[in-house]
């Protein structure tokens, strides 16, 4: 792994800055050197010295990995169990000279620096859910096309920092009929013909103050692979939609018309038999319905006594209204304690605990199925969709209980 | 700005992976095209029915993949024969679509599918075989250099692509190719 130091102090040294002490240091670029992949990008080795360990890298080209749910058992997500998942590579990006544009259906362009940004508008943190709208794809039969997620791991809550998308939006000054935001970000294709990255969502999400323009994770400068120096942070939405290597806002009156909004990150308008094509009347992925995951005990994990299931529960829009434990493969469910909702965070995944009294020895899984506020239940098995995006089946992990 | 640097670390660098696809008629421009943005255990993990084959083909032709209509044609009817979700894949067979020419330097060109990312005229994904040809005019030394380097693979010359190494193709073969590249100034 070459893992670098120099370039970690770097970033340190911008929040720094950031915060109002001290002045900007530039990455070193001759820390990019010892690399495979293409110039100004950042090898997929630099990026995974920043992982866990327990990190499963599904894909090299284009790098995709996570943790497991059992690596997951934090209510603000560490960066190194982050989810990772890019179309393109990972740019290396100079921070002084990054600008964020805003253009489109707006009274007046603006241009800034990730300073600019700092010092003119108010600063905010918030602690949300970004998920991979692929997350838990490899529990669909039959395999649907695109990265095999794990059932569990495509997905993380950080406390994200940055500014409003709404203030900068207000400050920029909008025009009649704008409907959609676009981000486009600077991840460089292995070819020169790669359509960029662009999504877009609709001004209703965009002007949500929980939705930001974020350089911090976790009170760092976002990692390389998470959008350095600047992304867009859509929270409760699949991930495609926070934009990362954030250099271009424009405001539409419709939604952008590109591959990443037409043929990727759509789901069938009407369900259609596993196996099938993709129909021709297709939505877009925005919120990920409601979700959970056991985080504690770990699969197969061996006990004498009482077992505290813990997970973590989060739904795209609304809220969590309960979440239950069965322990007798669905015939009946008990409610677990879950955490009050955080009015600051209302995007940020909850913590559930239920305390399991074993009967006797002998092996049990135990499953786990959220409510919203809507009352909608997760469902066994989630509708089979040709791209294989939203699964939110009941996560189930077994344990031994000795004698 | 440190891109001759960086062909220098390129060659030791790039991983030397042999990334397969079942052999039969079209795989050999099915990796080359695939392999061009992302590994091939895409391909492998995940049969799909002909359908889904053709709207994938039309996503990545879409996010950018060099390929023409022909080509996309070739690769829809090898990924559903070959990776279908629906029936068994037959037995390897040889991949009768590459190399089919009678003449020699066109065999090659086809059987190691130079062609997926280089044209003698036309900039496809790495440089024409004219511009090779212009940049090496004159230089002595070029044909060996450049032999090596279709095998061994490289970056950083004429820009970000990486070209993947060749390793299936023999020392003779590639002097071979390099000699005829440089003739096409």
């Amino acid at each position: 792994m070459a893992k670098s130091n120099k370039p970690d102090a770097s970033r340190r040294t911008f929040l720094t800055g950031i915060a109002g002490a001290g002045a900007l240091a530039s990455l070193p670029m001759a820390q990019a050197l010892a690399q495979t992949e293409p110039p100004d990008t950042v090898s997929n080795d630099m990026v995974k010295g920043e992982k866990a360990k327990s990190m499963q890298w599904h894909s090299e080209r284009p790098l995709t990995g996570s943790v497991p749910a059992h690596e997951h058992d934090f209510d603000t997500t560490p960066n190194d169990r982050m989810f990772v998942r890019n179309n393109l590579t990972t740019p290396l990006i100079d921070l002084k000279a990054h600008r964020l544009k805003i253009s489109g259906l707006v009274d007046k362009e603006l241009e800034f620096s990730v300073y600019d940004l700092a010092k003119n508008f108010k600063t905010v943190s918030m602690r949300g859910m970004i998920e991979c709208a692929g997350s838990g794809r490899a529990a669909f039969q039959p395999r649907a096309s695109g990265t095999p997620w794990l059932d569990t791991g495509g997905m993380g809550c950080p406390l994200w920092g940055g500014v409003r998308l709404v203030d900068l939006l207000k400050a920029a000054g909008l025009k009649p009929g704008a409907a959609h935001v676009a981000g486009q970000g600077g991840d460089p294709g292995l070819v020169p013909s790669a359509a960029p990255v662009i999504r877009s969502i609709p001004m209703a999400k965009a002007m949500n103050e929980s939705t930001l323009v974020a350089w911090a994770m976790n009170n760092e400068p976002l990692p390389w692979v998470h959008g350095y120096p600047l992304r867009l942070v859509v929270p409760g939405w699949v991930g495609s939609a926070s934009t990362k290597w954030l250099h271009t806002l424009t405001v539409l009156d419709a939604p952008f018309k590109g591959t990443y909004m037409t043929s990727s990150y759509v789901m069938p308008r009407v369900p259609v038999a596993p196996g099938e094509k993709m129909p021709p009347l297709t939505v877009s992925t925005e919120a990920w319905p409601v979700k959970s995951i056991i985080t504690s005990p770990a699969p197969n994990a061996r006990t004498k006594g009482p077992v505290l299931v813990r997970g973590r529960a989060w739904v795209g829009e609304g809220a969590v209204d309960r979440v239950e434990i069965s322990s007798d493969e669905g015939k009946t469910w008990q409610r677990a304690d879950l955490a009050p909702a955080d009015r600051l965070h209302p995007y940020a995944w909850r913590r559930f605990e239920y305390d399991y009294k074993p009967q006797g020895p002998g092996y049990v899984s135990f499953l786990a199925r959220a409510w919203d506020d809507k009352g909608n239940a997760q469902p066994a098995v989630s509708q089979w969709n040709p791209l294989g995006y939203f699964w939110n089946g009941w996560h189930r992990v077994g344990v031994v209980v000795e004698a | 700005m440190f891109g001759g640097l960086l062909a220098a670390f390129a060659c030791s660098a790039f991983p030397q992976q042999e990334e397969k696809l079942i052999s039969g008629p079209g795989s050999t421009l099915t990796e080359t095209k695939c392999k061009i943005c992302h590994e091939l255990q895409h391909i492998r993990r995940a049969p799909l029915s002909r359908g889904e084959w053709a709207d994938n083909l039309k996503n990545m032709k879409e996010r950018g993949t060099p390929m023409t209509d022909a080509e996309m044609s070739v690769i829809l009817d090898y990924l559903s024969t070959y990776y279908n979700r629906e029936k068994p894949a037959p037995d390897p067979s040889p991949d009768t679509l590459a190399g089919a020419s009678d003449d020699p330097i066109q065999k090659l060109l086809g059987t190691h599918a130079c062609a997926a990312c280089h044209q003698v005229d036309k900039r496809v994904v790495g440089p024409s075989f004219r511009e090779v040809a212009a940049r090496y005019a004159g230089d002595a030394g070029a044909a060996q250099r450049l032999a090596a380097k279709i095998r061994a693979g490289g970056q950083g010359v004429w820009g970000n692509v990486p070209m993947p190494p060749n390793a299936s193709l023999s020392e003779a073969d590639a002097k071979t190719l390099a000699g005829w590249v440089l003739q096409q100034n």
